[in-house]
């Protein structure tokens, strides 16, 4: 009985052992600007093809009519619209300077009076030419200043640009390059032209939007509305844009947790530097997005490197076929690696009677903040005919979080499962009882 | 704060579990251990199919994202529609807990009126809350779409979900994972016509043989935040660093907006917690082992004691 009360007493200090509570402190948010209001602008082609008959009757300008009237009723409150048109004054035969700058704002970017927004798409009669390139770099501009929040512009049309070059497509991808958070959605309204297709899917996939190829008045309807809710109802903080440094890691930019973007062409190598405190962990994850046609196969690496350029961590994704971004990340806690230097700076004191400046820094640094540099490169590639500059944009996050705690045991709480530890407690109890037994048999 | 609710649910849970280790092991002993053992396991999955499923709408996203930061959540057990069109990149995300294996399963419908030119290639890619990409070791994530055909059916299955791995490995951690679905191949002419997606999560407890030591200083949840470029001479000293890095452990926790407003793409902690809970079966191992070894014990004490109480 003694040793049946041991166990008990000895199980219960086990349990009792294991009821130690992890802690944590407090922190605190720090306060944030509030949210500029989304901005949508719907680009409507208003050019003389708009007039042909669509569908029941309807000419492609009445289905878009009739679904802007829908969108405009049914548009939530937080919403900033405003609505341009392309092709809708020009009256000449002729295409010449004047057609390919016919563009207006007829409703301003802001708060939507829904009767009056209505009543000046109603006036519109189709007329004039294409000129997408120019409706879009006007379209940027009436979202005005600067904004942390994302733009979105849904371009409707029923042809391609009648005024290139520029290609539409490569003035989109440069407009998604200055500096703002560019989305261009676009509605064809005739599928079956390959030429519109090919420019519009073209223009959506280097801002990173999309393209849909209307089928009916229904159709274009709801994806019209489902686009300009997405605006309202994503809340997405629009990241900071950086420029990393192109060879040196010392004078790359110093980053703080959050959200990055920058912009990196083919076959690049961008560099950012990360402070990471004792007892801390960095997590940093790359997408770097193939807005234009690239070769078939492609790679992405984040390489984290300490002051003397060593290898700390990698992420590497390779991938191939159709993509829209190529991601990859890492992780690194500051503890795994204070052993190393600790150990060098060891090594090279015994090594010198006076130990050396360089050795005294190493050993200063532990447990002290280490400034990390970060690697971005990538492996695209694209035939010559593809534009390289801007670059591809890359989306980088940094999170600083505490380190994880290493398990004692790769068990949960070191447990034992199955019938061999079983046998065997079951066995060593046998045998303890029966020397017990003895013992006493002997000594009582 | 998310990680101190946890610490704090599991302290209190901690100081019940003597007595409920005891009892089950109670029960163990009498025989019944593979019925305890064999509801234990089912039990959790139950429930969360229970209430991530159906109770809370705002786990049946209607619409999908259309990258990383705007997916559209999805519960632990949960299920997403969409519609969308051909050549869309498709985002949802959800969260796992360690010790669970989770499931994506897709159905896309096509809304085109035979005007498919030809066969579609179809894809599903998990990803993890760093973005690595995670491996699918169950169900076809990768089908083919004949042009004629009405709808696809994709799946992918997940390694099971470890509460703790060395920061230079790929494996699965508690976190944000992220569904891309996706037409791969596809003839050009058909990019842009109407598709409609359900997307249905499954996660369930892995069981006690997956039960894994460790805990991550937080899931693998990326902040919403935009960042803020460090200009050196602002904040030269530790402590606004230091402050600095504090601020950012709260910031991917908290997934709103000064304003209130939820931002979009950040997963919620699921009901078990990141870390799924103390409990697992090796408990009931563990302890039946202990008080077999006891019984032997006393048993053979008895039986060695035996001769000399009847002598």
């Amino acid at each position: 009985m003694i040793i049946g009360r041991r166990l008990a007493a000895t199980l219960s200090g086990v349990f009792a052992a294991l009821t130690v509570g992890a802690t944590a402190s407090p922190v605190a948010a720090e306060p944030r600007p509030s949210q500029d209001p989304p901005k949508v602008q719907l680009v409507l082609d208003v050019s003389g093809s708009m007039g042909e008959s669509y569908s029941a009757g309807q000419t492609r300008m009445d289905a878009a009519k009739q679904a802007f009237n829908e969108v405009i009723d049914g548009l939530p409150e937080t919403v900033h619209l405003g609505i341009r048109t392309l092709g809708a004054n020009f009256r000449g035969e002729e295409m010449d300077d004047e057609a390919c700058r016919d563009s207006e704002q007829i409703y301003p970017v802001g708060r939507v009076a829904k009767a009056e927004a209505k009543e000046a798409v109603a006036a519109l009669e189709p007329t004039g030419f294409t000129p997408i390139s120019h409706a879009l770099r006007e379209a940027v501009e009436d979202f005005g200043g600067d904004s942390d929040n994302s733009r979105r512009i849904v371009l409707i049309t029923d042809g391609e640009e009648t005024c290139g070059p520029p290609d539409p497509c490569e003035v989109a991808r440069e407009l998604a390059a200055e500096g703002i958070r560019l989305t261009v959605d676009t509605l064809g309204l005739t599928p079956k032209d390959d030429k519109v297709r090919t420019q519009l899917s073209c223009i959506a996939e280097a801002t990173g939007g999309t393209y849909t190829a209307v089928q009916d008045v229904d159709q274009l309807t709801e994806r019209l509305g489902q686009l300009v809710d997405r605006s309202a109802e994503v809340v997405v903080e629009a990241p900071t844009a950086v420029e990393g440094a192109g060879d040196d890691c010392a004078a790359a930019p110093l980053l703080r947790a959050g959200v990055y973007s920058d912009r990196e062409e083919m076959g690049e190598h961008r560099y950012y530097r990360v402070q990471l405190a004792p007892g801390r962990e960095l997590r940093a994850s790359v997408s770097v997005a193939a807005d234009r046609p690239v070769d078939r196969d492609y790679a992405v690496m984040l390489r984290l490197l300490d002051e003397d350029g060593q290898e700390l961590a990698r992420g590497r994704e390779a991938g191939h076929g159709r993509t829209d971004v190529i991601s990859t990340g890492l992780r690194y806690p500051w503890a795994e690696r204070a052993a190393l230097p600790e150990a060098d700076a060891d090594g090279g004191s015994s090594a010198s009677p006076s130990p050396t400046p360089s050795g005294d820094t190493d050993g200063d640094r532990d447990g002290e903040e280490s400034v990390l540099c970060l690697e971005v490169s990538n492996a695209f590639s694209a035939p010559d005919s593809v534009q390289r500059a801007p670059g591809m944009p890359v989306e980088l996050t940094v999170d600083l979080v505490a380190a994880a705690d290493s398990p004692s045991d790769v068990a949960a709480f070191g447990l034992a499962r199955g019938w061999v530890p079983l046998v065997l407690l079951t066995v060593t109890g046998l045998v303890a009882g029966v020397v017990w037994g003895l013992v006493r048999r002997v000594f009582a | 704060m998310s990680r101190h609710t946890t610490a704090r649910r599991a302290t209190a849970r901690r100081s019940a579990r003597p007595l409920t280790a005891l009892a089950l092991a109670a029960g163990l002993l009498l025989g019944t251990a593979p019925a305890v053992l064999a509801q234990d396991a089912e039990t959790p999955a139950g429930e969360e199919d229970g209430t991530d499923g159906d109770a809370d709408p705002a786990a049946e996203p209607t619409e999908a994202g259309t990258g990383f930061r705007d997916a559209a959540v999805l519960g632990e057990s949960g299920r997403g529609t969409a519609r969308a069109t051909v050549g869309e990149f498709l985002y949802w995300a959800f969260p796992v807990a360690a010790g669970h294996d989770a499931t994506v399963d897709a159905v896309i419908t096509f809304e085109d009126e035979g005007d498919r030119s030809g066969p579609s290639v179809w894809q599903i890619d998990v990803h993890d809350g760093l973005r690595r990409k995670q491996a699918c070791v169950g169900g076809d994530a990768t089908v083919e779409a004949a042009a004629d055909a009405s709808e696809v059916t994709l799946g992918c299955a997940l390694r099971t979900v470890r509460s703790w791995a060395e920061p230079w490995s790929g494996d699965p951690l508690p976190g944000a994972y992220y569904v891309r679905l996706t037409a791969v191949e596809l003839p050009e002419e058909d990019l842009g016509l109407p598709v409609s997606v359900v997307v249905r999560t499954t996660t369930e407890d892995a069981g006690g043989a997956h039960a894994r030591g460790g805990e991550l200083g937080a899931p693998l949840v990326p902040t919403p935040r935009a960042g803020s470029l460090d200009t050196g001479e602002s904040s030269a000293t530790t402590e606004e660093a230091e402050g600095e890095e504090a601020g950012s452990d709260a910031d991917a926790a908290d997934p709103t907006t000064d304003d209130g407003v939820r931002f979009a793409g950040v997963v919620a902690e699921p009901d078990g917690g990141w870390n799924g809970g103390w409990w697992s079966d090796r408990w009931l191992w563990t302890v039946g082992g202990g008080l077999l070894g006891a019984l032997a014990a006393l048993g053979g004490y008895a039986v060695v004691r035996h001769p000399r109480v009847r002598g």
